[in-house]
């Protein structure tokens, strides 16, 4: 499956010798592309697009601002801007151009073919334009979402905002996290099932590794995001009360369900960030990066801490001294494996050769001002201080010393260190300088004095202010520094679109870098390497070119076997992860708003539980039939197979209809989404369950058909696809043992029977 | 300090069994590891058995019975996590091995064990069965049902921490120990936050305890604790320091995993010193 270490050219017709269609010309073929390398590119250029528009929607901000008492906008425009400004920047910026390189490069750097699954690829990556197109198209309707880049309830809810906006944001949102979802898959797969001959997961790239934990963060976290716009959704078309006080939801829940994916994504955006850098700053300082190790189990920490620690941005919100306590230390906690990496990477500087080209400035920039932005993040941490600071000023200079100093940075760097290897020309380095000066000088001028601001008490998403002292000087400052950063991003995309033409050839490896995708052609050919150079440690390349002073002698790494598990196995595990996030999400609706059974209809008087148990041991019996016709297929028993198919399908059906039977007489007696917050959870929750069976019953008919047709089924793909599919099939029976016995209390009837 | 936290800070059992019990571990420990009391070992089991005296006979057992949900959440957490996975650090594997050769029944109660599946939920299944509220009223209005479940806390603890720190044939890969305390921590902090924001009194015998050393007025006025603040510090410790209890040993295998030293057998205490002198 993965590279063997020789590699037969394409003779895709569609591909020229550098693979592509050339990047001079916008064919068709990049549209129907499944090439990671295209899909990669594609990713970045759309990234680009919206960083003009979200970058024009932030100096209307800074004009806006510039003067005290100024109105060049209206209050409505304003809260536009800075909801469209921030949703874009995350969303349309940030994820789609980390999702860009870690398409190029991941696959490369592992030395892979392409991605695990390509056609997802392409899918996952077309969802980003339609998303993307569909949240500014708002614009055009005159009813842009307002309500900020989180949308808090219960402003986001209808009685509060009746216009359009949040509809598309929430519509927008979701599309684009399926997308997410989609590529994260295929980073994971790629990684675990693709790696070139040699090359065990101690000895992948940093960059490779970030992209692998940030794709395990988004797969884990956007669940959560989408679950809460499918509930803000039902809130806000089917009068569902999830989020309602009135109704007997619950506000603050959308909190905790934004912060829960929030958080990570923050994660998401600065790994990979870090990951460029890890791999920038040892090439230019000419020594191998320091502690290796750390980095990796370090970003692991992060990880995984990063899921504990939402709760700190809401320390306004009241969830109690103590709990603001406890997260107050964990957010703490959190910022030393993040600290301490910024000694690997100055330690690694440390006695180097630096060659100071833009990608290593760049570098040099991210680890001042990435340093600041965590200092002021550790102070944010402490709980009284953010109760000052919050929703102010302050919180802005925080954030963007982290999104651009980190991020952006970081990304810089990236796009100068591999812009050689994705069109085979070098970017104009004088040019580079000018971008990274008037970058750090334009940036900083934005947005260090917004720290003061923040201390004077000038609250975010005010769009004007009174001429307070002070006041309008640093507003002044922020706005020229803000126009000198956006004047300083004209030569980078000038120095991009003319390298592009008449840049200096780079050849295949123009910065002696070590990593696997310097040692194909630049571009690389569509299948990536003739010759994968043999594996020994993280730094292939040296030890090809340095025999007697390999890595591995220095510091020898283990030789992991590949992974057994079928690559469609593989994907099926971290699938159930990312469904196992989203049921959990209104699993904890349900628990919240029906522990205390509500007025009116409930789970006690409103469910019928002898036909439900009829339903449900359907369900459960579907789960043995499934696993007796994988036996038979295994067996090599056609007729068998395809009856104990059949019968998981008709199982699955007869709880499908049994649920729809359900539904129509609750319907019936007015029960419903918007009766009350029982019907809210409720509906949401079984019905995406019973979507999930849909689902699988689907996925069984086809494989049924396929049998009935005469398709040879034994085939190794086949059969793994199918014990794959099995292992959804028995998910979704799990969810709903945990269903059953949490809304209709089983149990419970059973003992009342005698 | 008030008078009352001086009081309290003395209010050790100096009679309990769990004296004798500590007493006859260390015997043990210190016979069937003779000459092998090397590198951090002592010094682990020496910490576990702090831990387990901590929470059965220091002041915090007594105001875990009865007078505070959150101690009584520091009294299991110590039973379940710290106690049991410190004795299992601090013990050598050929020891450890020989003991599962000569006695067949402990062999086969290990290889139970090892079975991610029944550890797992032993280890998560302790944390919910004995927040059961009448399970968690029992526990403290009983006094076997209390040493019943002190002792099912230490054996599900160390039934837990086996798969991810047996000898390695039966130890679990390190990534998949990984997954496995992930989705520990996972589970704890859902427990957790059911806790915190829960409304329902988990243990009502907290609520309305008989008080025979008069410390309630001192709880509830001095220090500000209410029955329901009370449960959601006994939420936040099960979310927030018990997952971190459980990422510790995520750190710790990864390293292993990435250095390699699961396969060539590298114990957890060298691999901390390793990384110290990183």
């Amino acid at each position: 499956m993965s590279s063997a270490t020789t590699l037969s050219p394409s003779d895709s017709p569609a591909h020229d010798d550098h693979g592509h269609g050339g990047y001079r010309s916008l064919r068709f073929d990049w549209m129907a592309s499944v090439d990671h390398k295209q899909i990669g590119v594609m990713y970045m250029v759309g990234a680009l697009v919206f960083l003009v528009v979200a970058g024009v929607e932030a100096l209307l901000m800074r004009v806006q601002l510039a003067l005290p008492n100024n109105h060049f906008v209206s209050p409505l425009t304003f809260n536009q801007l800075f909801t469209m400004h921030g949703t874009s920047m995350v969303f349309l910026v940030g994820m789609p151009v980390l999702s860009g390189f870690q398409n190029y490069f991941v696959p490369l750097m592992v030395g892979a073919r392409d991605v695990a699954f390509p056609r997802l690829n392409a899918l996952a990556f077309w969802m980003f334009p339609l998303g993307g197109i569909m949240l500014n198209f708002s614009f055009l309707t005159g009813a842009a979402p307002e309500v900020g880049w989180f949308s808090y309830a219960p402003l986001s809810e209808k009685a509060f905002t009746s216009t359009l906006g949040p509809d598309y944001y929430t519509l927008g949102l979701l599309a684009l996290g399926i997308g997410s979802v989609g590529s994260s898959f295929n980073i994971i797969c790629t990684v675990l099932k693709l790696r070139a001959p040699g090359m065990s997961i101690q000895r992948i790239p940093l960059f490779a590794w970030m992209s692998f934990i940030t794709s395990i963060l988004t797969i884990l976290a956007l669940p959560a995001l989408n679950a809460g716009l499918v509930m803000l959704t039902a809130d806000r078309m089917l009068g569902a009360d999830f989020f309602k006080a009135s109704g007997g939801g619950d506000p603050i829940f959308w909190q905790h369900v934004f912060w829960v994916f929030g958080h990570p994504e923050v994660y998401i955006l600065i790994l990979p960030a870090f990951g460029m850098v890890s791999e920038v700053i040892p090439v230019f300082s000419r020594r191998p990066i320091t502690g290796h190790g750390f980095i990796m189990v370090s970003s692991v920490a992060i990880a995984l801490l990063g899921f504990g620690v939402w709760a700190h941005h809401m320390f306004v919100a009241g969830l109690g001294i103590w709990a603001d306590a406890f997260f107050s230390v964990g957010t703490m906690l959190i910022a030393i494996p993040t600290g301490v990496k910024m000694f690997n990477w100055t330690s690694t500087m440390w006695r180097g050769r630096i060659k100071f080209s833009t990608a290593m400035l760049f570098c040099l920039g991210f680890l001042i001002v990435f340093a600041c932005g965590g200092v002021s993040g550790v102070m944010l941490a402490v709980t009284p201080f953010d109760w000052a600071v919050s929703d102010s000023y302050f919180i802005i200079a925080h954030f963007h010393y982290v999104l651009i100093g980190g991020t952006v940075f970081g990304l810089f760097a990236g796009a100068y260190y591999w812009f050689p290897k994705i069109t085979g020309r070098m970017l104009d380095e004088k040019l580079g300088r000018i971008h990274f000066w008037s970058t750090l000088v334009g940036f900083n001028m934005t947005f260090f004095v917004q720290h003061f601001l923040g201390l004077m008490g000038m609250p975010r998403r005010i769009y004007t202010y009174p001429d307070l002292p002070g006041w309008g000087e640093l507003n002044l400052i922020s706005t020229i520094g803000a126009f000198a950063m956006a004047i300083g991003t004209l030569p980078f995309v000038y120095n991009i679109i003319i390298s592009n033409f008449r840049g200096k050839i780079a050849g295949d490896n123009p910065w002696n870098g070590w990593t696997l995708e310097w040692a194909t052609t630049s571009p690389p050919p569509h299948h990536n390497f003739d010759l994968v150079p043999p594996i020994h440690g993280p730094r292939p390349l040296w030890d090809l070119a340095h025999p007697d002073d390999m890595d591995a002698k220095r510091e020898p790494s283990p030789d992991e076997p590949p992974i057994k598990l079928h690559l469609n196995k593989v994907l099926m595990i971290f699938f159930i992860s990312s469904e196992a996030m989203f049921f959990t999400m209104l699993i904890s609706a349900y628990i919240l708003f029906n522990h205390n059974p509500p007025d009116g209809p409930n789970a006690t008087n409103a469910l019928n539980i002898p036909r439900t148990w009829f339903f449900s041991i359907c369900l459960f019996a579907s789960s043995w039939t499934m696993h007796k016709a994988e036996h038979f297929l295994r067996a090599g028993n056609d007729r068998k197979f395809q009856g104990w198919l059949a019968a998981t399908i008709v199982l699955g059906l007869t709880f499908v209809g049994g649920q729809g039977y359900e539904y129509a007489e609750l319907f019936n007696e007015g029960i419903n989404l918007g009766r009350n917050v029982f019907g809210s959870t409720f509906f949401t929750l079984t019905g995406f369950h019973g979507i999930h069976v849909f689902v699988g019953i689907v996925a069984l008919a086809i494989f049924w058909g396929l049998g009935k047709c005469g398709e040879n089924l034994k085939t190794v793909n086949r059969m793994e696809s199918f014990e794959a599919l099995g292992w959804y099939w028995h998910f979704v029976d799990v969810v709903w043992v945990l269903l059953f016995l949490m809304i209709y209390h089983p149990l419970g009837w059973i003992t009342r029977l005698f | 300090m008030s008078s009352q936290a001086i009081f309290v800070l003395g209010l050790w059992n100096w009679t309990s069994p769990a004296w004798l019990a500590a007493g006859v571990a260390s015997f043990l420990y210190l016979r069937s590891h003779r000459g092998r009391l090397t590198g951090m070992r002592p010094l682990l089991f020496a910490a576990s058995l702090v831990a387990f005296l901590l929470a059965t006979v220091s002041p915090i057992a007594r105001l875990s019975n009865g007078y505070l949900f959150s101690v009584h959440m520091v009294h299991h957490i110590l039973l379940l996590l710290v106690a049991p996975g410190l004795l299992l650090l601090s013990l050598d594997f050929e020891v450890v091995k020989g003991a599962l050769q000569k006695s067949p029944v402990l062999s086969r109660v290990s290889a139970f064990c090892g079975k991610p599946l029944v550890g797992w939920a032993m280890g998560i299944g302790a944390m919910g069965f004995w927040h059961l509220p009448a399970l968690c009223s029992a526990s403290q209005e009983i006094p076997a049902v209390y040493h019943l479940q002190t002792l099912s806390l230490l054996f599900m603890g160390v039934a837990f921490w086996w798969p991810v720190s047996a000898a390695r044939e039966q130890r679990l890969h390190p990534l998949q120990g990984v997954a496995y305390l992930f989705a520990s921590c996972v589970a704890c902090s859902l427990i957790g936050i059911y806790l915190t924001f829960s409304p329902v009194n988990v243990c009502p015998s907290f609520a309305h305890a008989a008080d025979p050393l008069g410390l309630q007025g001192w709880i509830r006025n001095d220090l500000g604790i209410t029955p329901q603040i009370d449960q959601q510090i006994g939420g936040l410790l099960m979310w927030v320091p018990a997952c971190l209890i459980y990422m510790s040993g995520v750190f710790v295998l990864f390293h292993q995993w990435y250095t390699g030293s699961a396969t060539a057998g590298l114990r957890t205490g060298e691999a901390a010193a390793h990384v110290a002198s990183k």
